[in-house]
């Protein structure tokens, strides 16, 4: 029975999907249908239309698997080994140094920021 | 009906591999054991054995890419589960993760533009601070390639796995918001991976900063890749 639930979960979940799709192509929206979806989820859910356990044993079952799905993806790298040849593996520092910037600004950015609104809290509180 | 033997297999092929590495991974826990870096290498290993070109692989690796769309469409239980914690930092939240997207996008267009690399590649490259799953439908829409993408992803989330906790400390980031917004914005799922062992509130702004980055760089991507080209 558990099993039966969990399918037919994943099937409402696709049902998301495909209304995303569909809107990203009559809107002709640049967003992937799968966040359209996400989105519309999100917004059924906190408009209180569409309950959470409706979805929420099959959405877990989904994203504890979720390295599967993209497996068939990765292995697709065998066909462009060549493209870390040479000048190419300048791109693995590349995306280091860029991940590095990444995690400094929006690390301490949101620190600066969390801290300030404690402090006016703290202000406000006196 | 060679085509529906072979597809069932591959799908068959990939599950195994990928529970098997699981199983490697709970026993072993090192970061270079994740399973999907194990897998990806041993299903690769099996093709070039075998001698299967990856196309006839894929007959059955499209039936495995099916419930990722339906996967993606999950991650909003996790965030709306979070909703009260959004709202009570929605501004150092929002602030870190804006401008966490738009830094990873920006240097990394930049510097491989200012080496000279094809607009396939460069493209490939702008989404790599975003969980796989999205980046490859951003980056796909923008004419990458998707096994680049999940390259420079992975690559990405190295760096942050292995140097991320040693960066935090260099920059002096004390706070569970800093730490978790730092690694769930540059370094999506692998980072939130980290952010788990450093503690439950990191854990939970790193997977915030990991939703919120993908849905914010699916809507920026695009303007990106129109602003540089």
């Amino acid at each position: 029975m558990k099993y039966i639930i969990i399918v037919l979960q994943i099937l409402v979940l696709y049902g998301f999907v495909l209304i995303g799709n569909s809107l990203q192509d009559i809107l002709h929206l640049p967003l992937p249908g799968s966040i359209i979806g996400l989105l519309l989820l999100l917004a059924a859910l906190s408009l209180k239309v569409f309950r959470l356990e409706w979805v929420e044993s099959g959405s877990y079952f989904l994203l504890s698997y979720l390295p599967l799905y993209f497996i068939p993806a990765t292995v697709g790298v065998m066909n462009y080994g060549h493209v870390f040849a040479g000048k190419g593996f300048l791109l693995i520092p590349i995306t280091m140094i860029s991940t590095f910037l990444t995690m400094w600004i929006s690390s301490t950015l949101s620190q600066l920021l969390a801290k300030k609104s404690a402090k006016k809290e703290e202000v406000s509180c006196k | 009906m060679q085509i529906m033997l072979f597809s069932i297999l591959f799908v068959f092929v990939t599950v195994a591999v990928y529970l098997a590495m699981n199983l490697l991974y709970f026993k072993y826990h090192k970061a270079f054991f994740i399973p999907i870096l194990t897998t990806t290498i041993g299903i690769i290993l099996i093709l070039l054995l075998f001698r299967v070109p990856y196309e006839t692989y894929m007959l059955g690796g499209k039936w495995v890419d099916l419930l990722l769309g339906p996967a993606i469409v999950s991650l909003a239980i996790p965030l709306y589960k979070q909703r009260e914690l959004i709202k009570q930092n929605m501004f150092p939240i929002l602030g870190g993760i804006l401008t966490g997207v738009l830094v990873g996008m920006i240097s990394g267009v930049l510097f491989a533009k200012l080496v000279g690399f094809s607009k396939e590649i460069v493209v490939s490259l702008l989404p790599k601070s975003i969980t796989t799953p999205i980046a490859i439908q951003i980056a796909s829409a923008l004419g990458g390639v998707n096994s680049l993408t999940i390259a420079f992803v992975m690559i990405a989330g190295f760096t942050g796995i292995i140097l991320g906790p040693t960066f935090l400390n260099w920059f002096r980031i004390d706070t569970a918001i800093g730490r978790g917004i730092g690694l769930g914005a540059a370094a999506h799922a692998l980072g939130t991976s980290k952010a788990i062992e450093l503690g439950e509130q990191e854990a939970s702004y790193s997977s915030i900063a990991m939703t919120l980055s993908a849905i914010i760089g699916s809507i920026v991507g695009p303007v990106m890749a129109w602003f540089f080209y």
